[in-house]
């Protein structure tokens, strides 16, 4: 007994270290997700406690019902839009800022801002430019006599509009970590690759792109789980309408469990959101890491 | 890579220190709550004023409106003060209180939406009006008795009505003359309304338009003398079926459908604001509002406007409105000097003067009708009879189950399938497809909330 006691001091010293990663973890990460599962067999009285046991009703209930399905298709949809475009954007942007010109960094705090401006704040400036009827967009549309477009109105439209303002809100963000990453590339390998008579676009392709893949894969991770997790800005521009159309799974989950109080039916789409991304993440790492150029 | 390494970590430092100073904004409020309820525990001492919270949903004109009869309260008497706090919206505020709800944390006053009478009667929450109605011998009699009427359960009244608002329709008079209609004379019925908005359709300006909301269409159904939901609309028993997909449900979808196949129909959302400056920025002629926006209607609008009764079905009576708005609830589980203290607030709002203040300051009706004699109603009155209009509508309505308004527990959420229901309509789809489609998810809620129940 004392010699396991002893021999474990290194183990004991790790846990007292651990201890208040733990107990926070445990506190904000772990029983809140516990609890999520625990809730998703059941069906909840109207105050949000168990009731009744429903085993994997919930789950077969969202796997049959046309509204979740729907929801999964626009999130998918949205990841799509709002992913790509907003990375690559945000790396064309960051190759521009990263060229040495005077008053450079004037254009770099520009580029970057709209990582200061809160979703809830660049909603509602978006909302009003979306406006049917004395927004900004639909005003140049007609100064040039084109057609009005309902932007969050239609179904056809709305979800695009979301996923542009979507991808403006986000690009801030992305362009800084980028930046980062291009003002950490060794300015010697573009000063050998030029003394050997390499035009731009070659250093791009066999310089940039490599040394930058790690920042990259982690700026598509990122995004990927935050596009998947949206909600802002779908409850302040279109709560989900028009005809569910940008109705998210978080915004679903939202809905069902703080306007609807089935807790029940919104852990159960909460834990099949939490194996999306699960699996979407996995076979990130799987597929694409590697492909990442460590130094 | 170092580099790399350093510069996010400062990137890390930062976004972190973010995140502490936004959590430590939003703990410096929340620990003045604490203070606030420590006064409430020690009431009793003598010559301390007993003090209660009174949660509410009103932002804007209404909070301001609110802050200032909360003053008058606390000046007019030396025993009892109220302490108004803003919540949010009627769902965030009645979320919250489902967190202290029933305990002795709990505002001793909460003003809950109409649609949520139900969930606060089932929940045992609150102290039912009518004991302190009996043990104070309160005239009830004073009050609006259509106002009443909704707020009142098996005889029995739990809240105290406060805000009370109905629909109108709102239209533009000007755009009424330029075609060639009578201003002073506005459709009454479905078929009028539609060949009224085929008049008023000219290039940018649409003839009729409805927010896509549920309560409108509640409205209309009720002023066909159609009910919500079996079991005489939730008020004899716990509803199990909707049957708003019935002939008078169908009747509201055929009207906007035709209007909508027409062009005739302009669609602005969900959002109030939308559909408000659609109509001031003259994009489309009739709409339908509630009556406390009427005041902002004629204020914002460049043109002259009109209100009036809400359309109903050509081959039915008009049965009239139901009462919209909140009333004021009181907690079981506090202390009984806060009980007292909350009645004597309650009462105090109920009273001509006050009412007619409200009146004055948001547009919602005056559930005290002595209100509507005071001097400066009359004056505002005399300057703008469109006020008249919704007072009168609603004095007009024939009492019945269908005006006296649905109880169901999981209106929120049957709100929210009619409007997707109506969205799906204006995308060309079936009436009565998408009005069973919405009938369906109602009676499914309602299975669950009826199973779950205690």
């Amino acid at each position: 007994m004392s010699t396991f006691w002893r021999k474990s001091v290194d183990a004991r010293t790790a846990v007292l270290y651990l201890l208040p990663s733990i107990i926070l973890f445990s506190v904000f990460i772990f029983y809140p997700m516990f609890r999520t599962i625990y809730l998703s067999f059941f069906l909840t009285d109207q105050n949000g406690n168990a009731a009744i046991n429903v085993g994997f009703e919930n789950y077969q209930y969202l796997l049959s019902s046309s509204e979740f399905i729907n929801s999964t298709k626009a999130t998918v949809l949205f990841v799509l839009y709002t992913v790509p475009i907003g990375i690559v954007l945000a790396l064309f942007f960051a190759l521009l800022a990263n060229e040495k010109l005077k008053g450079i960094g004037f254009f770099r705090t520009m580029y970057s801002s709209t990582m200061g401006i809160s979703v809830a704040a660049s909603s509602v400036i978006w909302l009003f430019m979306f406006n049917p009827s004395i927004g900004m967009f639909n005003r140049l549309l007609s100064v040039f006599s084109l057609p009005q477009i309902q932007w969050l109105l239609d179904p056809e439209w709305a979800l695009l509009s979301v996923a542009i303002s979507t991808i403006w809100m986000n690009l801030g963000f992305s362009f800084l970590i980028i930046l980062g990453g291009l003002q950490n590339i060794d300015e010697h390998l573009y000063e050998s690759s030029r003394i050997d008579g390499a035009g731009y676009f070659y250093r791009l392709r066999r310089i940039t792109l490599p040394m930058l893949s790690p920042t990259l894969f982690f700026i598509i991770t990122i995004s990927l789980i935050n596009a998947f997790q949206t909600f802002g800005q779908i409850d302040i521009l279109t709560k989900g309408g028009p005809s569910q159309s940008t109705n998210l799974i978080v915004y679903s989950i939202y809905r069902e469990a703080f306007i609807n109080y089935q807790f029940g039916t919104a852990s159960a789409q909460a834990v099949v959101l939490f194996v999306i991304i699960l699996i979407v993440t996995i076979l990130q790492f799987k597929l694409v890491e590697k492909k990442v150029h460590y130094q | 890579m170092r580099k790399m390494l350093k510069s996010s970590l400062f990137l890390i430092l930062i976004l972190a220190m973010a995140v502490l100073t936004a959590c430590t904004n939003s703990d410096s409020k929340e620990s003045s709550t604490p203070s606030t309820d420590g006064n409430k525990g020690g009431t009793t001492n003598d010559g301390e004023k007993v003090s209660i919270e009174f949660w509410h949903a009103m932002s804007g004109t209404g909070q301001e409106s609110i802050d200032k009869l909360v003053k008058g309260f606390n000046e007019s008497q030396d025993n009892y003060e109220v302490k108004a706090e803003y919540q949010g919206s009627y769902e965030e505020s009645l979320t919250k209180l489902r967190g202290v709800g029933g305990t002795k944390d709990a505002p001793a006053i909460t003003q809950v939406f109409e649609v949520g009478t139900k969930y606060m009667i089932d929940s045992g929450y609150i102290e039912p009006m009518q004991s302190f109605i009996d043990k104070d011998n309160y005239d009830l009699s004073q009050l609006e008795e259509n106002i009443l009427n909704y707020y009142k359960v098996d005889g029995e009244l739990y809240s105290m009505p406060f805000n009370s608002s109905t629909p109108v329709m709102i239209y533009n008079k000007d755009a009424f003359k330029a075609a060639g209609l009578d201003p002073e004379k506005a459709p009454g019925t479905f078929s009028e309304v539609i060949a009224a908005a085929e008049k008023l359709t000219t290039g940018d300006m649409k003839g009729f338009s409805m927010l896509t909301y549920g309560w409108f269409f509640e409205q209309l159904v009720a002023t066909q003398g159609g009910l919500y939901v079996n079991e005489d609309n939730g008020r004899s028993g716990d509803a199990t079926e909707a049957l708003f997909n019935g002939p008078e449900g169908l009747n509201v979808f055929n009207f906007l459908n035709d209007m909508n196949e027409a062009g005739t129909f302009g669609n602005f959302g969900t959002v109030w604001d939308d559909i408000r400056s659609a109509f001031s920025t003259e994009k489309v002629a009739m709409y339908m509002d509630s009556s406390a926006g009427v005041a902002a209607a004629i204020n914002n609008s460049p043109f002259e406007v009109g209100v009036a009764y809400i359309p109903y079905a050509d081959e039915v009576q008009r049965n009239g409105v139901v009462i919209g708005g909140a009333s004021l609830w009181m907690s079981k589980g506090i202390a009984e000097e806060e009980q007292e203290a909350a009645w004597e607030f309650m009462k105090y709002m109920a009273t001509p003067e006050v009412q007619a203040q409200w009146h004055l300051d948001t547009g919602y009706f005056a559930i005290n009708p002595a209100a509507y004699d005071e001097e400066n109603v009359k004056e505002k009155w005399a300057e703008f009879p469109q006020f008249k209009v919704t007072v009168d509508q609603l004095q007009d309505t024939v009492p019945g189950l269908a005006t006296q308004g649905a109880l169901i527990s999981v209106f929120p959420e049957s709100r929210q399938q009619i409007v997707t229901a109506l969205e799906e309509l204006y995308q060309g789809n079936d009436p009565q497809e998408v009005l069973d489609k919405a009938a369906e998810g109602t009676n499914r809620a309602m299975e669950i909330a009826n199973k779950t129940k205690k």
